[in-house]
């Protein structure tokens, strides 16, 4: 099933709890149809703008829209959506396999098939007492219903905790095989930006509940670059351009910058002998969130530290 | 529609919960009753009030049917006024199911010269004057009410934590203690020791339902803004 054009909108959004601000004014459209990236720190807002996406909360002010509609006591949207959170509570009467016979129950894509085989690969014994799982074979409960309820809009935030890297690895493939048989929109929250870089279509960034990058993943991927050479020609060389990082090394320096680089730039820094190296996503995370921060403390505004709840 | 069926057959899906526990509970109380009526001699008359151990069973259950499911329940996409009317409807057929069961044992029990051993377990003095239909009524309101007392405290915890916990009760105590003051101070007493004196089974039965009806609604409004 294809996604009409903007799955999810945001307008405005405020979310505070008792003494945090969670979220601040935040105006996000999300196409759909692509593997979105949640990214942002502890207290970014992460966790927080998923359970509005469910209405498992609500926001403080603002419109949040689903599929054109509020999903606050909204089931026929409500149906569509599947977000199982990191520290997700189950019933303490259930076995792991009620957890997935429930989910069969509410999602009308449910494919048993590939639930099965999930449990398989992921070893999680079925008969065993929710209470009883580990860490790791609780978040494979919660990433086998999200695969296979195949909801239309899926979010899985930090999935992969006490995950085994074999496990994780079976996650990212089997969503990305999935996905490309079943195409859906997945938003992804993960601390582990290098592991789930390459699967990412689209990055979002949330920083003391602000979006700071909304954009392709590729767009992104061009748009810092780090220079490499003797210090003074680095330093001519960024002149005038936002700087996100900066490290020297003797005569030697490497800034990272912000903005794209033309054609005719990198042609200049290759004759003045410098070198340019490309920003990983994790990297630019850290980058662009640390000067976020560093700004915000300049103008002297409160730092927020947003709580999850 | 369907998904508040779905979410009846999501509370039935550990059987256990809402329909093997029961039935132990009832069974087990019954036999050890029994087995307390042969050994111990008695003359005259012997009582059990071992129906009640389901009917505590049931506030726990409306505890757990809150605490337990409904954070699951968010999950799986389901809205809170559907977990709501899944969750109560599956109670109400449930609590049906044990109030005719009672009174059919209260049948038995009378028809048996008290399981043959002269005792009373399901067929109370008190109740067995009325209609079948109040009977049943009776002890379906009695469990509900339980039920709700136990949801209703779950959802009002799960909104406010222990800040609602405290409200709740110290509110109790102090309308409790107000009602006695005021009745004290206004030296009705007696009246009150009437009214209670002239009520039967059917008026009890509706004050029940009453106090049911006010706690559903309560739960219903505290669960709309309860997050998970």
């Amino acid at each position: 099933m294809t996604n009409p054009p903007g799955v999810i909108s945001l307008r405005n959004v405020t979310k505070r709890y008792r003494d945090t601000t969670a979220l601040d004014g935040v105006t996000l459209d999300i196409e759909g149809g692509k593997i979105y990236g949640l990214l942002g720190r502890n207290g970014a807002g992460k966790t927080t703008l998923m359970s509005l996406l469910s209405a498992q909360n609500f926001e403080t002010s603002g419109d949040v829209r689903v599929f054109g509609e509020h999903p606050y006591e909204n089931d026929g949207v409500l149906a569509r959506v599947c977000f199982v959170r990191e520290s997700q509570k189950y019933p303490d009467d259930f076995k792991a396999g009620h957890a997935l016979k429930a989910a069969s129950l509410f999602f009308p894509g449910w494919d048993a098939a590939f639930a099965a085989e999930l449990v398989d690969e992921l070893q999680l014994p079925l008969k065993r007492s929710i209470k009883k799982l580990s860490r790791g074979q609780l978040s494979a409960v919660g990433v086998i219903i999200g695969l296979a309820s195949r909801a239309e809009i899926t979010v899985f935030d930090e999935p992969y905790l006490g995950l085994d890297a074999v496990a994780r690895q079976i996650f990212y493939d089997r969503l990305v095989s999935d996905y490309a048989e079943h195409p859906r929109t997945i938003i992804l929250s993960s601390h582990l930006i290098d592991e789930v870089a390459n699967l990412l279509e689209h990055v979002i960034l949330l920083d003391a509940g602000h979006v700071i990058i909304d954009d392709d993943a590729e767009a992104i991927r061009d748009s810092a670059a780090t220079v490499l050479g003797a210090a003074d020609a680095v330093a001519s060389f960024v002149e005038g351009r936002t700087v996100l990082h900066r490290e020297t090394l003797g005569t030697l320096a490497s800034v990272t910058i912000d903005g794209r680089l033309t054609e005719a730039e990198r042609a200049g820094a290759a004759y003045q002998g410098l070198e340019l190296l490309p920003v990983s996503l994790q990297q630019l995370v850290i980058r662009k969130t640390k000067k976020q921060e560093h700004t915000e403390r300049a103008s002297a505004s409160p730092i927020r530290t947003g709580a999850r709840q | 529609m369907s998904r508040v069926v779905k979410v009846m057959q999501m509370q039935l899906i550990n059987r256990w919960t809402f329909l093997g526990v029961p039935a132990v509970i009832l069974v087990v109380t019954f036999l050890l009753s029994y087995a307390i009526w042969v050994i111990v001699p008695g003359d005259g008359r012997v009582y059990s009030g071992a129906t009640q151990a389901v009917l505590w069973y049931f506030l726990v259950l409306g505890i757990q049917s809150m605490t337990m499911t409904f954070p699951f329940s968010q999950s799986m996409g389901v809205s809170r006024r559907t977990f709501y009317l899944g969750t109560l409807g599956l109670f109400a057929v449930v609590a049906l199911a044990v109030s005719t069961i009672y009174y059919l044992l209260g049948l038995i029990e009378r028809a048996t010269d008290g399981w043959g051993q002269n005792a009373q377990m399901f067929a109370l003095d008190w109740l067995v004057g009325s209609a079948g239909v109040v009977q049943v009524l009776f002890y379906f309101v009695a469990m509900v009410a339980l039920f709700m007392i136990g949801f209703w405290f779950a959802t009002v915890w799960k909104r406010w934590q222990t800040r609602g916990m405290l409200v709740a009760w110290i509110g109790l105590g102090v309308v409790a203690l107000g009602l006695v003051a005021l009745t004290t101070w206004q030296g009705r007493w007696p009246q009150v020791g009437t009214w209670f004196a002239v009520q039967t089974p059917l008026s009890v039965t509706a004050w029940t339902a009453l106090f049911c009806a006010v706690l559903a609604a309560g739960s219903y409004l505290t669960l709309r803004r309860a997050t998970p």
